[in-house]
Order: C-alpha cells, then sequence, then structure tokens
C-alpha cells in the first residue's frame, strides 16, 4: 500500500526538509505585528459581542446583556487561572518525558512544554473569558452545575440562529 | 524504562464507533454543515498579489510529504489544506510567508486530530530551520483568529464510511479501497481546482475513481458505470452530471501526476546513468514505481 503512496510522493523532489521560498518576511511576521493582528481580532470580537475583554467589562449598547458569574460555578475547564497556571494543569504529567523535551530545546522559554506562546498569554485569556461569562440564568437556585447549565450556555455564545437540518 | 519506551510508541486509536458511522443523521447532519468550511473566495483572483496557484501546490506538496513522513493520521493533511485555503481566502500573504503559514495549518490540525500532534521545533526543522517555533507560535494565534476557531472543519475523509458501507463491495477489498479513496482525497487537496469544492464531492468522486480505478466494477451490475455514479449520486445529494465531472478531474489530476512521476523518475535515471551513481534503495523505489499505474489500471 506504501508503494501506492508514492503516486504522491512523485508530486515532490528531494528531501522533505527544505525552504520553499526563500527567507522568511521577519517583518510581517515581528511580534509586535502578529500582536497588532490580534489586537485587530480583539477588537472586532469586542464589538460582537459587546464586551471589553481586556477589562473584562461589558461595553454600552451592546446587544447581549452580561452578568458576572463566580469562578466555582463554572466548569473547570472554563476558570481563566488554568489557562496562565499552565504547569499545574498538566503537572501530573511533566514526568521523564517532558523532561527530556526540556533537555532537548533549552533555547526558547517553553517551560518545557511545547506549542504554548510565551508573549500572548493575555489573549489567550480573554477568549476563555469570553467562553466563560455569559452563563447562568439562575444562579442562586443551584448549588452545582450540571450538563445543561452548560449546554444553554453554549447556546447563546454562538447566538446565531442554526438551521437544524433535519 | 523500556516500558515507557513502549508506552511512547503505541498509538492510542479509538474503534470505529458504529453510532456514528452506521446512522443517517450523521452524514445527513456532515452534509448541511460542510459547506460553512469552503473558502470564501477564489483568492488567487480576489485577495492575493504574490502568491500564485504554483505555489500553492508547491507548499501542498511539502505538507503532505510532512505528513506522510510523520505518519500522521490520513485526515491531517486535507484538513491542513483546508486552514491554509481559508486563511488565504482572507488575508493577503506573502509568498515568502507560505511556508510558514503551511506549518502552521499542520500544526493546527494535527493538535486537532491526532493523539500525539506534531511538534513546532520539528516542523521548523522541515521548513530547513527557515523559521523558528517562536514565529510558528506566534501565527498559530493569528491563524486562529481567522479562522475564527472553527477547526473542526469537514474534511473528504469524513464521508468515506459512510459512502463505503452503502455500497455492494466485496468485504477483502475494502481496505485497498480507502487506500486508494484516501489517496485520491489528498491529491485532490494538492491541487486548487477542488478546494471549493465540498468534501462530500470530493468524497464521493473519489470512491468512484477508486473503484473505477480498481476495476471492481466488473463483478456487480450496480457497480457498473453509470449505475455506480447513480448510487453514489444518490448516498451524498449530489447531481449526477457534477459528480461525473468531478471523478473525472480526479482522474485527470491523477494521470498528470502519474505522468509527472514517471518523468521525474527518467530524469533521476539518467543522472544515475551519468554518474554511475549506485544506491540499492533508489533501485528499488523506481523499480516499484510502474507497479503503481498497474496498481490502479488507467
Amino acid at each position: 500500500m506504501s508503494s501506492f503512496k508514492r503516486i504522491l510522493k512523485s508530486l515532490g523532489n528531494g528531501p522533505t526538509r527544505r525552504n520553499l521560498f526563500g527567507p522568511v518576511d521577519r517583518e510581517q511576521f515581528a511580534a509586535r505585528n502578529t500582536n497588532n493582528a490580534l489586537q485587530k481580532d480583539l477588537e472586532e470580537a469586542s464589538n460582537r459581542w459587546g464586551f471589553d475583554f481586556v477589562t473584562e467589562k461589558p461595553l454600552e449598547g451592546g446587544d447581549f446583556q452580561w452578568e458576572g458569574v463566580p469562578d466555582v460555578k463554572v466548569p473547570a475547564l472554563y476558570r481563566s487561572c488554568m489557562v496562565g497556571d499552565l504547569p499545574r494543569v498538566r503537572g501530573a504529567e511533566s514526568t521523564s518525558a517532558a523532561a527530556l523535551v526540556m533537555e532537548v530545546s533549552p533555547g526558547p522559554s517553553h517551560n518545557g512544554k511545547e506549542n504554548i506562546p510565551c508573549t500572548l498569554e493575555r489573549y489567550g485569556d480573554s477568549h476563555w473569558g469570553l467562553e466563560k461569562t455569559p452563563e447562568k440564568r439562575n444562579k442562586l437556585k443551584r448549588k452545582q452545575t450540571n450538563i445543561t447549565d452548560f449546554y444553554q450556555a453554549k447556546r447563546r455564545v454562538v447566538a446565531t440562529p442554526r438551521k437544524t437540518g433535519q | 524504562m523500556e516500558l515507557l519506551c513502549l508506552e511512547m510508541d503505541t498509538i492510542v486509536r479509538a474503534r470505529p464507533d458504529p453510532n456514528l458511522l452506521y446512522d443517517d443523521r450523521v452524514l445527513q447532519r456532515l452534509l448541511t454543515i460542510e459547506e460553512r468550511f469552503l473558502p470564501q473566495c477564489s483568492y488567487f483572483k480576489c485577495v492575493q498579489k504574490d502568491i500564485q496557484p504554483f505555489m500553492r501546490r508547491m507548499v501542498a506538496t511539502w505538507m503532505l510529504e510532512v505528513c506522510e513522513e510523520q505518519k500522521c493520521e490520513e485526515e491531517v493533511f486535507p484538513l491542513a489544506m483546508n486552514y491554509l485555503d481559508r486563511f488565504l481566502a482572507v488575508v493577503p500573504t506573502r509568498k515568502c510567508n507560505l511556508q510558514l503559514l503551511g506549518a502552521v495549518c499542520m500544526f493546527l490540525a494535527s493538535k486537532l486530530k491526532e493523539t500525539r500532534p506534531l511538534t513546532a521545533e520539528k516542523l521548523c526543522i522541515y521548513t530547513d530551520n527557515s523559521i523558528r517555533p517562536q514565529e510558528l507560535l506566534e501565527w498559530e494565534l493569528v491563524v486562529l483568529g481567522k479562522l475564527k476557531w472553527n477547526l473542526a472543519a469537514v474534511t473528504p475523509n469524513d464521508f468515506i464510511e459512510h459512502i463505503v458501507r452503502k455500497l455492494p463491495l466485496p468485504k477483502d477489498k475494502l481496505d485497498l479501497i480507502r487506500k486508494h479513496v484516501q489517496t485520491f482525497i489528498a491529491l485532490c487537496a494538492t491541487d486548487f481546482t477542488f478546494a471549493m469544492y465540498p468534501p462530500s464531492m470530493i468524497a464521493t468522486g473519489s470512491v468512484g475513481a477508486a473503484i473505477c480505478g480498481l476495476q471492481l466494477n466488473t463483478t456487480d451490475h450496480s457497480l457498473w458505470g453509470d449505475n455506480l455514479t447513480d448510487l453514489l449520486a444518490k448516498i451524498t445529494n449530489t447531481e449526477v452530471d457534477v459528480l461525473k465531472a468531478c471523478q473525472e478531474q480526479i482522474e485527470r489530476v491523477l494521470m498528470n501526476s502519474l505522468r509527472e512521476g514517471r518523468r521525474q523518475q527518467q530524469k533521476q535515471q539518467q543522472q544515475e546513468q551519468g554518474g554511475a551513481r549506485n544506491k540499492t534503495l533508489d533501485e528499488q523505489d523506481q523499480s516499484s514505481t510502474p507497479t503503481d499505474v498497474r496498481d490502479i489500471n488507467l
């Protein structure tokens, strides 16, 4: 079967490890520019949801009515502290495998973890904020969140009319 | 210690779930939502100034090679191409950043689909270190933002089982058929012509091309030429004419890629005769290539 795959291989030539189009345009990809792009996305999101994700305050005149919900009332996944506090999240598995990664790549400040942006946690935080906040109607009545609460919240976040298709 | 190594090498894979695969509501739902994940426009005309179709092909080919070398799950490559197309449909991008974008898209697709995803470091090595992991991670957020975090896109691969199980195919050939269909789907993802096609159509066309190519349609009446097309069209609600055109296009792309493969192989052989190089591995590769052509009976 792998021989059949060579049909696709024939599309390329030479070793897989290669640079296709010369040096990357570092200027366009400089941190401040990506930050600008993220900033723009954030503004768009703010306008759409009527919520300032930086200060975590609702904006005047938005389409949504925002209500604060205490951390303990939402599933752990939606608590913003999880994002900033990475070593704790996956602490349990940081055995020899994670230690090995750290040894191999001591250069970038990855905290021994891969795939975690170092400069942009703020954006991550606010994103989780966005998922977290618009939950709950009757927070006083319930002691424990259950799955239907969560489902309701989800539907309100998406907020676009969905065709059911059937 | 040894035990740990063994654990690391085991790929944890969920078994096919009959509740998902044998329920028509799932197929209907996939058909309903698939169009949401198509690129917004044919971006070479309206968005990109620096990037040309052949460059997309170059980066796609490279991405496919990386995915194969790293033994990624089948849907990682088509999904990564979906991200790439959707991003390029909204953000004018310089060609010198196209490979970085491709790497980011593989990074995301791999994280979504695999138990052990590709690492940023590995992807950077595959660009011959022309990008840094930090750049990859920064651009990951930009791409996510532009895709509005909608990563669970429908791919042609999602339809394979739903289609295949409705056809009267010999059981012992199913794995072979799947493999061919997956290969055709990957091939389609390298070709921009298919970028705006709904995934279900690519999947249906690929199944048709695979069955015809393997000449499995000789055994059962319902799998003869037009009968097969009609049957396939019904399964995914595709129009017969459109489906037929799609299948023919897949066969054309396949033929071109085989021809290109042969051309390269000849070039390589000439070079080898000239330089009197003697690599047994290369020779094995070459001797097996014509078998591929017969495999699919073109």
